[in-house]
């Protein structure tokens, strides 16, 4: 089941890293994981023709508009779990992957900029599941985080809290590791070392386990 | 490799939840959207200008004020901004020894 779309129309949030690291942890985690790549820019297809696609992941490419509502629909089904990555524009696209949607997550840098542009994906949320009538739970990671967090970080993430957005803990932190995915294509431990592994596979399961703890109905804080 | 796992999914608790597709709820959905700017964007068939010839497009997503930097040159210079990623190119492969 769960359909979990990644999606901000800001370009370079981290959408497509964040899908790569969500889909490889959930599957070394023993999901059977199928990631749709919706991005004419094809960054999922390239990050899969890269290197060897890890055992339990299949990579769907090129799903356009009027394709994604009938490819998410048989894939949705107990048991396994769906990634949609789309591009960073403000598309139709985008909404209906949203329609379809257990868990939509908005990465964003904390920056100005990315959470005014990411705040837009929230507000589509808050309209589709009104238009719906059902609840689209959505949540927001910080990603390209330093280790000691500026003050626009803090600022940005206190504003956040306060309008009730769900923030995922821990964020993606930048990590040479994460940008070496597209560069080796295959998953964190199938990569040769990039700066401190141990800490990015920390990182990166930590943050695949706070989403499926969402998946299951355990929210974080 | 089997090294042990950070965390371990219970497959049995992943469940499928109903969603609407009907087309109604879509049309609805589609039209919302719309009105907050999440608009159609895909090619549309042979409508509009031919595609540039000059195939291969690198098309650069950089922070905003490298981008601001870039085209100012760009303008300055008279050239498009592909030239400019094309002499950054020629650098970098020199100075990487490519
Ligand atoms: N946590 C991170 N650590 C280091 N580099 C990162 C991290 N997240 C993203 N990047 C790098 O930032 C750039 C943009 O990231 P990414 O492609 O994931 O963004 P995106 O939101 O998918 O972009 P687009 O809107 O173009 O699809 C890439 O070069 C990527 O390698
Ligand atoms: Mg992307």
């Amino acid at each position: 089941m769960p359909v979990i779309v990644i999606a901000s129309p800001k370009g370079g949030a981290g959408k497509s890293t964040t899908a790569v690291l969500l889909g490889t942890e959930l599957a070394h985690a023993g999901a059977p994981v199928t990631m749709l790549d919706c991005d004419p820019n094809r960054s999922l297809t390239l990050w899969s023709q890269r290197g060897t696609v890890p055992a339990g992941i299949e990579v769907l490419s090129g799903v356009t508009e009027a394709e994604i509502v009938r490819t998410i629909k048989p894939l949705d089904q107990d048991g396994q779990v769906v990634i949609v990555d789309l591009e960073g524009v403000a598309s139709r696209l985008v909404s209906r992957a949203i329609s379809q949607a257990d868990l939509v997550i908005t990465p964003m840098r904390a920056t100005t900029l990315d959470a005014t542009i990411g705040a837009r994906a929230l507000a589509l949320i808050a309209e589709e599941e009104e238009t719906l009538d059902r609840r689209i739970p959505h949540a927001v990671v910080f990603t390209m985080t330093k280790g000691v967090r500026s003050k626009q970080h803090v600022g940005i993430e206190h504003s956040l809290r306060r309008q009730g957005v769900d923030l995922i803990e821990p964020a993606l932190m930048e990590r040479v590791a994460f940008s070496a995915l597209f560069e080796f294509g295959g998953d964190l431990r199938s990569m040769p070392p990039q700066g401190n592994m141990e800490a990015a596979i920390g990182n990166a399961a930590g943050f695949a386990q706070a989403v499926y703890g969402r998946l299951v109905g355990e929210p974080g804080r | 490799m089997s090294e042990e796992r950070p965390f371990a999914i219970d497959l049995g608790r992943l469940k499928t939840r109903e969603k609407p597709s009907d087309a109604a709820s879509l049309r609805a959905a589609d039209e919302r959207a719309a009105g907050l700017g999440f608009v159609e964007r895909e090619p549309q068939g042979k409508r509009g200008r031919k595609p540039s010839p000059r195939t291969d497009q690198v098309h650069a997503k950089v922070l905003p004020p490298i981008a601001t930097e870039i085209a100012a040159e760009a303008r300055r210079r008279g050239v498009v901004q592909g030239v400019l990623i094309e002499e950054m190119w020629q650098l970098y492969k020199d100075k990487s020894g490519i």
